[in-house]
């Protein structure tokens, strides 16, 4: 009995010290998604990245996207603002892509199409629809907030050697998937996996984390995956160059930048 | 003895790729596209060919040279930019050509102020296809033969000197005049009122453009600011009609490009899960202001609406509504003489786009419809798009433009239908 009292004061204890160094085992599951939110789509002031994305289909054939996104915070959790400008391939070189991303209604877009000197708002409810013709969403790269959805810790698993929260989220809101499943690294809290179900409840895409770097002292995972397992099609993400509080100034997030580009950031 | 000579092999190879590959870093690097386009017709009429309205090729080339290093232009972000298109032209027996579509200077002289001399393509306003304070240059022969969108853009001889204050981004634009490049009756038909109806080859107007001199150049203007999500415009004009909206000789048949004000605004923004724009403009037509010259097309108001919504699954929808007014109508219509065209006080025009992407992004179905229900009359525009890889892109298309009278803006292009293929290679 005593030796029991003593185990949960020492569990209890335990629990306290690790939620203050931010890897608890008894963080709610929705904690955990949080952090997850803010480490994997807030990390920063400000982000400059140089991405390449391959779009593969199921005979191998393959498409690129090279492009540089900067992305600037307002507060966590809050309002960012991104920028893209595509390098290749080249029938899109010189396009720029600026979203402003609000927490509570949808984003504002808009793309630059040089040929036509066009600057383009583009009808921004469908979170769902496929961002440059790649496996992820609109809402896989901006992020979909942990409020719409309910999450419940299922078990802790290691993936590559590295221990991880396994979470199962069911969204309250609209979705386009019917349930997730994510493994969340429990020291840097970045998701290293995640299986998405479709109405039938079957997975029909699955991400996942291939390697993570830090620059800053802030961990991004460099090397992504995303596959649609039903189709066969995969997008295969490397971020080049990741530099965090570069100090990208606001003014970058305009149309005057999309007509010309700020060569300082994207070059 | 050996290493001694690879040591030689490599210095002298070094010293000699070494200012290669300077001059290959400096040298600019060209992107741009090949393409073949053909538009065979699936309709008679008396142009200079039966069979088709478009065969040609073309090989666009582009570069940008950026200043570098500590001068004064790399400092404020300089650059010449260069864009030019080599052409085949099949319809006109071979001909080769040269388009420079675009040459210009640009340069940040002041940290809000851009500037961008030369030749350029310019575009403002909300409309998709429909064009009310955009009073820049448009090649509507290129619209109507199935060229790429890009075409239908011409490009002007312009100075663009853009203000950024805090409070509103201004654009001011001084360019030389360039006329619409509009249907003469060589590759497309149209309606002639000298012809008394639908004219091709026939047709001899005699289109006078308005001399180069100062008095002559064209200016325009943009104020533009965001009021939250939404985007608020004003817009200001003073130059020609693009199009010849004024008889100068009749006898002569020649026509000429009255000179024309534009006062405008527009407005912008998400609207009922979607994007909604509103735009007007009064066209006051500077050479006829009170409409009593028969030979001078009157001051006009126009007003556009639109509406975009994405409805999911790469599926977009679309829809447009112009209303035109011809103003001091009464005047107009005394004018007239008994043997003269009437042309109508109100015109309507609805137009709709649907756009479904398929397998990935990489096929495109999209359905333009233009209908007047008081021209009677409309254009149909569907287009299938294949990007087969990231160089090579198919379409496929037509152009159908269909109307009961032959003088309305789409009726007097019915005899233009085609069908389309471009395929093209992008590097």
């Amino acid at each position: 009995m005593r030796y029991r009292k003593a185990l949960i004061m020492t569990l209890a204890l335990g629990t306290i010290w690790t939620r203050a160094s931010f890897s608890g085992d008894a963080l709610a599951p929705g904690e955990i998604v949080r952090a997850c939110y803010a480490r994997f789509y807030y990390a920063g002031d400000d982000m400059k990245a140089r991405i390449l994305m391959k779009l593969i289909d199921k005979g191998g054939q393959e498409r690129i996207r090279d492009l540089t996104m900067l992305r600037k915070n307002s507060a966590e959790g809050g309002e960012q603002k991104y920028f893209i400008y595509f390098h290749q391939p080249a029938d899109v070189k010189d396009t720029t892509f600026m979203v402003y991303k609000y927490p509570d209604k949808d984003d504002d877009r808009w793309l630059f199409i040089p040929a036509i000197d066009l600057v383009k708002r583009i009808a921004a409810n469908d979170k769902f629809s496929s961002f440059v013709g790649s496996d992820f969403t609109y809402e896989d790269i901006s992020g979909r907030k942990p409020e719409e959805d309910t999450h419940t810790l299922l078990r802790e698993e290691d993936v590559d050697g590295r221990s991880c929260f396994v979470v199962e989220s069911v969204p309250q809101e609209r979705s386009a998937y019917t349930k997730r499943v994510s493994w969340i690294d429990k020291e840097n809290f970045l998701p290293l996996k995640e299986e998405f179900y479709d109405k039938q409840n079957e997975l029909y895409r699955r991400f996942e984390a291939l390697e993570v770097k830090e620059d800053n002292g802030i961990p991004t995972a460099t090397k992504r995956v995303m596959q649609n397992v039903k189709t066969g099609h995969r997008t295969e993400v490397t971020f080049q160059e990741v530099e965090y509080n570069a100090g990208i100034g606001d003014d970058i997030f305009s149309e005057r930048y999309l007509r010309r580009p700020p060569l300082q950031w994207i070059e | 003895m050996d290493r001694i000579k690879t040591v030689c092999v490599v210095f002298i190879s070094g010293a000699l790729f070494f200012p290669v590959g300077k001059v290959w870093a400096a040298a600019p690097r060209f992107h741009g596209f090949a393409e073949m386009v053909y538009g065979p017709k699936v309709s008679d009429d008396n142009t200079q060919r039966d069979n088709f309205n478009l065969l040609e090729q073309r090989l666009q080339l582009k570069t940008k040279y950026l200043f570098e290093g500590e001068g004064a232009l790399a400092r404020k972000n300089s650059s010449i930019n260069f864009k030019g298109d080599f052409t085949v032209d099949e319809y006109f027996s071979g001909k080769t050509d040269f388009e420079l579509r675009e040459f210009n200077f640009s340069t940040t002289p002041h940290d809000s102020l851009d500037v961008k001399l030369g030749r350029q393509v310019l575009t403002w306003g909300t409309g998709d296809y429909l064009f009310i304070n955009d009073l820049f240059p448009k090649d509507y022969i290129s619209f109507f033969t199935g060229r790429d969108d890009e075409y239908l853009k011409k490009p002007s001889d312009a100075l663009k000197v853009s203000f950024y204050p805090s409070w509103a981004n201004i654009d001011l634009v001084a360019s030389r005049f360039e006329a619409n490049t509009i249907a003469d009756g060589g590759r497309l038909s149209f309606f002639d009122s000298f012809q008394g109806g639908i004219a091709g080859t026939n047709s001899d107007r005699d289109l006078l453009e308005p001399p180069l001199r100062p008095s002559n150049i064209e200016y325009a203007l943009r104020g533009y600011r965001s009021l939250g999500s939404h985007e608020a415009a004003f817009y200001y004009f003073r130059g020609f009609d693009k199009n010849p909206g004024g008889f100068k000789d009749e006898a002569a048949r020649q026509l000429f490009y009255p000179r024309l004000d534009v006062y405008g605004g527009s407005l912008r923004g998400p609207a009922a899960g979607g994007i909604g724009n509103i735009e007007l403009g009064y066209y006051h037509s500077r050479e006829d202001p009170d409409g009593k010259d028969r030979l001078i097309g009157n001051s006009r108001f126009k007003i556009l609406t639109g509406y975009e919504k994405d409805l999911g699954n790469d599926f977009k929808v679309g829809f447009q509504y112009l209303y035109e007014q011809t103003l001091d109508y009464g005047n107009y219509s005394a004018s007239l003489l008994p043997t003269d065209f009437v042309f109508d006080k109100f015109r309507h025009l609805l137009a709709q786009r649907i756009t479904k992407l398929y397998k990935n992004q990489t096929v495109s179905v999209s359905l333009f419809n233009f209908y007047s229900p008081s021209d009677r009359d409309g254009y149909l525009r569907p287009t299938v798009s294949y990007d087969a890889t990231d160089q090579w892109k198919l379409a496929l298309g037509a152009n159908l433009p269909w109307g009961e009278d032959d003088f309305t803006e789409f009726g007097q292009m019915k005899r233009n239908k085609n069908v389309f293929f471009r395929a093209r290679y992008s590097f």
